[in-house]
């Protein structure tokens, strides 16, 4: 006997259905583009190994050769001195904004960091182009004597390291926030100074927080795709330095997707590209958040 | 004695850079608000919010961008609404049906965490590739498509922020007076957490309007505004990357113009989203 | 909390009402009587070079026939050539030959007008003068856009200076930079500079840089209007019969008119002159789209002089009139 009229039973069971409906359709997500791109690459990955196209140098679609290394170097470039440029900041401020400054800055960073992690990649790219690449080019002649066009790595990781630090910046300040105050007091109690609190218990304890918000920060780094793709130069080749132009991986799908059709075998190629992106995306946001839960166990 | 200096010498050593860190910050937010207004704010006009470009967007000298501004609204409301559609039932389902398997929460959060991390550029070429089996075409409703997919996370990670508060007190009351667990659902999580719905519903659509690598592949271009879903459409973000490299200066002025346009549509949900909440926690029960 | 709901309830009614009205005052324009009643609706994407060319054959054909709506976007010949193979557009706009392998997948392709790709650099360049008295022959071409043999302005004039050049290139897949590259022997993988995306990106590239050295199609390089060079950009005049220096009749690249006669002509060598194409997957059938392409070999030819492109001879337009009409 239902304790409830039948319209509304029904009603509920349907909401119900339409609910589980659409969170397996989300569970399902990952695998489905996973295996999407796997389809499309497999073409590709019948003719060369995993290995070989991920090893090899060369990229001459025309040729047939497809060699991603100089594109997965020119990734890791940008997004490794991006993160070099943000992580540093990142950690002082969040330190600043958590131990040492009035309640009232931090009020008005959360505005500061919404509004730039709001911020659309195009405009960090619009503003990459008006302020940065020239800055990089007349600094390089001025400081190194060295004529640069200013589209480079460095212009690219600049523009990178800003976006990431709203993001970085607010897990931090999260991570700092969870360490419970009772460790400072006792320490404080003990003599330490502020600071020394600081370097030997807050620092200490909330590591595998901070070093899972830079690895959360790498990987959002790495799938950037347009802003990079502004300042970055697009030239094929393994960079010799940070002034050099590069090419990462995300501008290389993008930039191509264009010519898919016209060379056998490019389609496969930038999809197992945007695979390759997936894959370590996801391996690095899976090891970083595996570790933020472990840290919140530990708390 | 001098053990004790070096130690205060580090501390305010260390002090002034963290002071410093946070003023990089501010200063670095400052400089692209005001780079990005001081180039576009000049090229606005009313004609350049009213009129579409002549003579093609890459090329014409006159016209403006009102084919970016309609069709960046009609794909960000349009991608929002489905995303709404799919992300608020998750959310519920998520909280109500399945509060007392809190591994399975949890390991649905934590999925959503990853793919929350998915670079668009990803969301794009799945996209693009799905497109060409089904034989659609680049238009508006596959833009509104992958767009939405694109958000979902975001979207239910916000919702479910909210929806975790709820206490069970509240449900068990709820279900002790005969309501089913739908009705619980839609009369008292969403009343009561209004406002986190609202805040990932701007949230997501101030990403939906801004993201330029998911209808890089998808949306496609034009000079004209949509009449239909199955037609192309011009989006703000495309209308920046392809109209500023320009050597016509009345091209490249359209592209800051659509910067500008951009730039303070995302300001403008910052400062919506952040009055909403502060008005409607006012009215939410408090426990 | 009512007062807030209101209000957004009434910007939301009021940006469709400004929405609806913006888009309904669009069609209104377009007020002329279409006795032949062409619907259908055109899309077209593709190469850079043909652009804005089919934007004035666009707009004259939406005027006579205010049914048909045609969205044109650029992004490059390869992606012309992608999305119309894959039925993304039904036409693609394309400015180098097809391919064997793009001839396998179905391509059918028109020839509709001509032009050229032409080598630029900045008006500012300190050895502008001396770079336009002497040209640059091919062999000097390859070395500085593949080999990389010359990398400074002195290497290429023959002088000490040791100042930079700097080599940009194209980094979407076009036809500008195929039919560059087939003109220096290769192809445009082959290029090697800073890749810089679409055609206005590499001039705006070369225009802010002193010692840029690029590549164009001449609708990006000419103003149509005064028939001159776009300020900030000029070209370096191509030494054809490599004696180092450039006579009276390879000296064609002042005004618009010269270089279109010397393309039409075969004065400028083709490669990088090449005919402009629309392509397809198979013969079009769309009405709207044949009746366009139709119109485009018979009417719409009075308006390629005037928006800087080079007619084809009347054998050839009729050669290609018959491969839509048959």
């Amino acid at each position: 006997m239902l304790l409830i009229s039948l319209d509304r039973h029904i009603k509920d069971r349907a909401s119900r259905a339409w609910m589980l409906l659409w969170l397996c359709f989300i569970i399902a997500m990952p695998v489905l583009i996973g295996t999407g791109l796997y389809y499309k690459s497999s073409l590709l990955l019948k003719e060369e190994s995993v290995f070989g196209l991920l090893l090899s140098k060369e990229w001459k679609p025309l040729s047939g050769k497809f060699g991603f290394y100089p594109f997965i170097i020119s990734s890791l470039w940008v997004t490794i001195l991006a993160l070099l440029i943000a992580g540093p900041v990142c950690l002082l401020s969040a330190i600043h904004l958590t131990q040492y400054a009035k309640k009232a800055v931090l009020k008005i960073m959360r505005p500061v960091i919404d509004i730039l992690a709001g911020i659309p990649s195009v405009i960090y790219g619009v503003w990459g182009v008006i302020v940065i690449v020239p800055f990089i080019a007349k600094q390089s002649d001025k400081i190194l004597g060295k004529q640069v066009s200013g589209y480079s790595i460095l212009s690219g990781s600049i523009v990178l390291a800003i976006m990431i630090i709203p993001f970085i910046l607010n897990i931090l300040i999260e991570v700092f926030r969870s360490i419970p105050d009772e460790l400072q007091e006792a320490s404080l109690s003990l003599g330490a100074s502020k600071w020394q609190t600081v370097k030997f218990v807050l620092i200490k304890k909330a590591f595998p927080g901070i070093v899972s918000a830079m690895g959360l920060g790498l990987s959002r780094a790495f799938g950037e795709t347009i802003a990079v793709l502004m300042v970055v130069g697009n030239v094929v080749g393994i960079p010799h330095g940070v002034l050099q132009p590069g090419y990462p991986l995300p501008a290389l799908i993008a930039n191509n997707y264009g010519e898919m059709l016209s060379i056998p075998m490019y389609d496969s190629a930038l999809m197992f590209a945007a695979l390759v992106l997936f894959v370590i995306v996801l391996l690095f946001n899976l090891a970083s958040r595996l570790l933020i839960v472990r840290f919140e166990k530990r708390i | 004695m001098t053990k004790k200096l070096l130690r205060k010498i580090e501390e305010g050593l260390f002090r002034s850079l963290m002071s410093l860190s946070t003023c990089i910050i501010i200063f670095a937010l400052c400089l692209i608000v005001f780079s990005i207004l001081i180039k576009g704010i000049p090229s606005l006009s009313f004609e350049m919010i009213s009129q579409t470009p002549r003579g093609g967007f890459y090329f014409g000298r006159e016209g403006g961008i009102l084919n970016a501004i309609i069709g960046s609204l009609y794909l960000a409301t349009g991608a929002t609404a489905l995303a709404l559609a799919i992300s608020l039932p998750v959310a519920l389902y998520m909280n109500l049906n399945l509060i007392s398997r809190k591994k399975t929460v949890n390991a649905i959060r934590f999925l959503l965490d990853l793919l929350w991390g998915i670079p668009s550029i990803v969301y794009g070429a799945f996209g693009f590739s799905i497109m060409i089996i089904l034989g659609m075409k680049a238009s508006l409703l596959a833009g509104i498509i992958v767009v939405a997919l694109l958000i979902i996370p975001i979207m239910i990670r916000a919702m479910d922020e909210g929806f975790k508060m709820v206490p069970p007190g509240l449900t068990e009351s709820s279900l002790s007076l005969g309501a089913t667990k739908s009705e619980i659902a839609f009369r008292v999580f969403v009343k009561q957490c209004f406002p986190f719905i609202i805040t990932g519903v701007l949230l997501s659509f101030g990403r939906a309007i801004g993201d330029a690598a998911s209808v890089l592949f998808t949306t496609g271009f034009t000079d004209r505004i949509p009449t239909s879903l199955s037609q192309q459409t011009a989006t703000l973000p495309l209308s920046v990357f392809f109209q500023l490299s320009s050597p016509i200066p009345e091209v490249k002025n359209r592209a800051y113009a659509a910067a500008v346009v951009l730039t303070i549509i995302v300001l403008m949900i910052s400062i919506l989203s952040r009055l909403i909440s502060g008005r409607f926690k006012k009215t939410s029960i408090k426990f | 909390m009512k007062t807030l709901k209101h209000l957004l309830i009434k910007a939301l009614v009021l940006l469709l009402i400004v929405a609806a009205g913006c888009s309904g005052r669009q069609k209104g324009s377009d007020s002329q009587i279409d006795e032949s009643g062409l619907k259908g609706g055109i899309s077209i994407s593709g190469a850079f070079a043909i652009y804005p060319i089919t934007v004035v054959w666009a707009e004259e054909f939406m005027k006579l026939h205010p049914g048909v709506r045609i969205d044109i976007s650029a992004g490059g010949a390869g992606k012309g050539m992608a999305d119309a193979l894959s039925g993304m557009v039904d036409l693609g706009m394309f400015s180098r030959e097809v391919s064997g392998e793009e001839q396998a997948k179905g391509a059918w392709w028109i020839a509709l007008t001509k032009d050229a790709v032409l080598p630029t650099i900045n008006s500012e360049n300190p050895f502008i003068r001396e770079l336009k008295k002497k040209g640059v022959s091919r062999d000097k071409f390859i070395k500085l856009f593949i080999t990389g043999e010359i990398t400074s302005w002195g290497q290429l004039l023959g002088n000490a200076p040791e100042t930079k050049i700097n080599v940009y290139t194209r980094s979407d897949a076009c036809g500008a930079a195929a039919m560059w590259g087939q003109y220096l022997g290769k192809n445009q993988e082959d290029l090697a500079g800073v890749g810089v995306f679409g055609d206005p990106g590499i001039a705006d590239a070369v225009k802010n840089d002193e010692n840029g050295l690029g590549y164009n199609n001449v609708i990006y390089v000419y103003d149509i209007k005064s028939r001159k060079k776009y300020s900030g950009l000029e070209i370096i005049p191509v030494d054809l019969n490599g004696n180092g220096e450039i006579d009276k009749d390879e000296d064609f690249y002042d005004s618009l008119d010269d270089i279109m006669n010397a393309i039409k002509t075969g004065k400028y060598p083709s490669p990088p002159a090449r005919d402009l194409y629309f392509v397809s997957k198979g013969k079009p059938e769309k009405e709207a789209v044949t009746e366009f392409i139709k119109w485009i070999l018979t009417e719409g030819q009075k308006f390629v002089k005037d928006a800087g492109y080079v007619q084809l001879p009347e054998e050839k337009i009729d050669k290609e009139l018959k491969k839509i009409t048959d």
